[in-house]
């Protein structure tokens, strides 16, 4: 019965929180202007992907393109896809009526530079089984007013090493804008993610730098998963620093609006998420600008929290290894935790601060209990060191108890006095 | 005055309004200009004559010679021969015929029981649609021929289309878009935009270890009966009696794939023989799908390789409202049969070859997934 009250008044807050959850499809640039290429010109570029030498430039000149065909590089060395910049060699997926992506590119030493991508059904651009990938100034988006439309990844390389992405800019898609899977060696910098569900992410990845990057108005800012049953079974090694981290409240519309989480792990992820770190291995997390986050600033979480199976070969669902200090954070007063997804309900309604108060950092409290008894002795090895910790709102979940018995504590005691030394190394990679 | 100044309210919104018609109108052009145009022309220089110089591609199809008389005929020349997977792929109810030529003196072998075919190798792909699929063998269009040619560098994938008078195909390495008619089982016109593959296309699916490879021409699939006119017999033994192919043992001591069209088979081993056909070759440890996990060899045994309570991974849209690849005993919160049965972009799985959807395989697919436990 006690329980009650704060669910009713929890439901009715989300109302009033779903009449106002936020929503952009704010365009970096306006590529109507753009003459429209001819049919010929269109079938050049694929030509050109097609007959591109080793070592070869290919140069698309300032135009809109509207493809009906994928755009694919195969199994090349040395190959440069230029175009006349972001905000004239546009290339457009909208008529695609078949392939998974958009552009699609194997191979090593590949750079792609100065173009934009707009509305591929499937992905933006992927790059699979390249050794040395360059992305940079690309800008990849969609223009549908209905966001539901549109494509799952904007920037996506997967089973790469090497990887660089640069100067670009990912927008409105319906997973992660920047998305590295299953890699290795892997710069994210100086990029913009915005008005997507996952604004960068990085999953089952090993060797990554996150770094001066904006993820502002996605559902959830920056991402550290290792997912289960992947070829590449787990990622360890990622810092997350200098990033401005702002204002991540959009809604989620991974799924359609009024629709729960599906099996996509980013379908959960609340509204009002700065960093999402879940089933991550050797994080570090510093000198970032975690601002306006509704729901939580930093969110340490296993893979437990998901509900779904969490067993797999060579792989872990806890989150290990961890380390945050010397963040910025800020709240909004006036700003609510997200109601609408689990995680969000779990901070909205049991966080150790108070009923529907925004987090600066929250753990799951989930711990590996073969290996200690207690989480006072901090197994999974979680170091928070942020000045004036005590003025933070740092929630500690116990979520040992069952659904019933949820308790919460904003000691971080346990976790203040340590340090984790997290390697990566990114050296050759410009 | 008063008069005179509404008279010119009036003009204003007259205007305003003509504008915001015209405003309307052209962004309605602009979309019904986003519409694709279908391509039928073929350039006219690829029609020029060549001799077969052995540098492929030819630009022609009949400059290979692999057809005597009437090219569409399809009438196989001496040394090229007819194959049949038992199963096949599904690419919007086209039909194939499909043949293999082994330069004169060379010869497949059996390695690892991998099958080996040699350099020159070509694999003869033709797409076609009968004009009325209740006479298979009456008139018929053919669409488009794929040649997969076994070269120094590797399979190269040509796409070669078919012209209207139906004498010749020229390659087309940019693929297309053709609009086929046809008159379906069931008597009704039917009018499908059919898509021919870019190039590199070609290796969505044709890719083992991101080498083109090909998938119809594996011993699983061709260890089975065919009918050759003359003779009825097993195709690796036939090309073993020709010695087109070494070290062929016999049939029982290697896999075999049952025709999921097969109404007699077990309904696993349908299912099995459908899902490797149509998904394995993307959806295999050496295919370009293996980001996902999900294995659909028909030999696969991992429940959760098979997609059993598997969650997706980079999904999208594909995942519909559904949490699992695979639900036991409920294909209809399946994410496999959502995506099967969707020809949506993004969603549609295979990604490409298709435009509408295999409702037998539906149906084969959900049979299957009922059953299991």
């Amino acid at each position: 019965m006690r329980k009650s009250i704060p669910c009713l008044i929890g439901i009715a807050l989300a109302s009033v929180l779903f009449s106002c959850g936020s929503s952009t499809s704010e365009q970096s640039f306006d590529s109507s202007q753009l003459t429209r290429v001819s049919q010929t010109e269109v079938d050049q570029v694929i030509e050109a992907f097609i007959m591109a030498e080793d070592s070869s430039t290919i140069e698309i000149p300032a135009g809109f393109y509207e493809m009906n065909s994928q755009l694919i590089l195969d199994n090349k060395t040395g190959v440069k896809i230029k175009g006349a910049g972001m905000d004239q060699t546009v290339i457009s997926f909208r008529n695609l009526k078949s392939g998974g992506e958009g552009i699609k590119i194997v191979g090593n030493a590949i750079s792609i530079e100065d173009l934009t991508i707009e509305d591929a059904p499937g992905d933006g651009i992927k790059a699979q089984h390249s050794d040395g990938i360059t992305f940079r100034r690309i800008n990849v988006t969609w223009t549908n007013g209905d966001k539901s439309k549109n494509g799952t990844y904007a920037i996506y390389p997967v089973q790469c090493k090497n990887v660089v992405i640069d100067e670009c800019i990912a927008s409105h898609s319906k997973d992660a804008g920047i998305y590295v899977g299953q890699s290795e060696n892997i710069v994210v910098k100086n990029s913009l993610a915005f008005g997507n569900v996952a604004g960068i992410e990085i999953e089952n990845c090993d060797n990554a730098e996150v770094f001066g990057n904006t993820a502002r108005d996605n559902a959830g800012g920056i991402l550290v998963f290792n997912l289960p049953g992947l070829p590449k079974s787990d990622g360890k090694g990622t810092k997350i620093y200098d990033n401005d981290i702002l204002d991540n409240n959009h809604e989620n519309f991974a799924t359609p609006l009024g629709e729960g989480p599906n099996g996509n792990t980013v379908t959960m992820i609340p509204p009002g998420s700065g960093v999402v770190l879940l089933a991550a291995k050797e994080v570090e997390v510093y000198g970032n600008r975690i601002l306006r986050n509704k729901t939580a600033g930093i969110s340490i979480a296993s893979y437990q929290v998901t509900g779904f199976p969490a067993e797999a070969p060579n792989w872990s669902p806890y989150t290990t290894d961890i380390y945050v200090h010397e963040n910025e954070y800020e709240r909004n007063w006036y700003q609510f935790p997200d109601f609408s997804r689990e995680l969000g309900k779990l901070i909205l309604v049991y966080n150790a601060h108070g009923f529907a108060k925004t987090q600066d950092i929250i753990y799951d409290g989930i711990w590996d209990e073969k290996l200690s008894a207690s989480i006072d002795s901090n197994p999974m090895r979680v170091c928070i060191q942020e000045s004036e910790i005590e003025n933070l709102r740092f929630t500690r979940f116990d979520l040992s108890k069952g659904e019933e018995n949820i308790t919460a504590s904003k000691d971080a005691t346990p976790f203040k006095n340590c340090e984790v030394k997290v390697n990566t190394d990114r050296s050759g990679l410009e | 005055m008063e008069n005179i100044k509404r008279k010119n309210q009036q003009w204003v919104l007259a205007i305003s309004f003509c504008i915001l018609l015209l405003v309307l109108f052209i962004s309605c052009q602009k979309t019904e200009d986003a519409t694709i145009k279908i391509q039928s022309a073929l350039p006219e220089d690829s029609l020029k004559e060549e001799s077969a110089s052995g540098n492929y591609p030819y630009r022609r199809l009949s400059t290979y010679g692999f057809f005597q008389g009437d090219l569409n005929a399809l009438d196989p020349t001496e040394g090229v021969i007819f194959y049949k997977p038992a199963s096949s792929l599904f690419t919007d109810n086209a039909f194939k015929s499909r043949f293999v030529f082994i330069p004169e003196g060379n010869n497949a072998e059996i390695e690892a029981e991998e099958l080996n075919l040699p350099l020159g190798t070509i694999l003869i792909k033709n797409f076609y649609y009968p004009t009325d699929f209740r006479n298979p063998d009456g008139d018929r269009k053919i669409i488009e021929t794929r040649l997969m040619i076994h070269e120094e560098k590797g399979w190269q994938a040509y796409p070669y289309v078919w012209n209207e008078s139906q004498t010749e195909a020229v390659l087309r390495v940019v693929g297309g878009e053709f609009e086929v008619r046809y008159i379906d089982l069931q008597g009704e016109n039917q009018i499908i935009n059919y898509l021919v593959p870019n190039k590199n296309q070609c290796k969505s699916c044709h890719n083992k270890n991101e080498a083109m490879a090909p998938i119809g021409v594996q011993i699983k699939h061709l260890n089975n009966e065919v009918d050759y006119g003359h003779i009825q017999a097993n195709q690796l033994k036939y090309w073993s009696d020709r010695r087109k192919l070494l070290g062929w043992d016999e049939a029982k001591a290697y896999p075999t794939l049952v025709n999921y069209e097969d109404q007699s088979q077990e309904l696993n081993d349908r299912a099995m023989a459908y899902l490797d056909i149509n998904c394995a070759h993307c959806h295999s440890a050496a295919g370009p799908a293996s980001t996902s996990g999900l294995f659909l060899t028909y030999d696969q045994q991992d429940p959760m390789k098979l997609g059993i309570n598997k969650t997706p991974v980079a999904a999208g849209s594909g995942a519909g409202s559904f949490t699992y690849d695979i639900v036991p005993g409920k294909p209809e919160e399946s994410i496999l049969i959502h995506r099967m049965n969707s020809t949506q972009v993004g969603v549609a799985m295979p990604e490409i070859g298709r435009t509408t959807v295999d409702k037998k395989g539906v149906e084969l697919i959900k049979a299957w997934i009922a059953e299991l436990e």
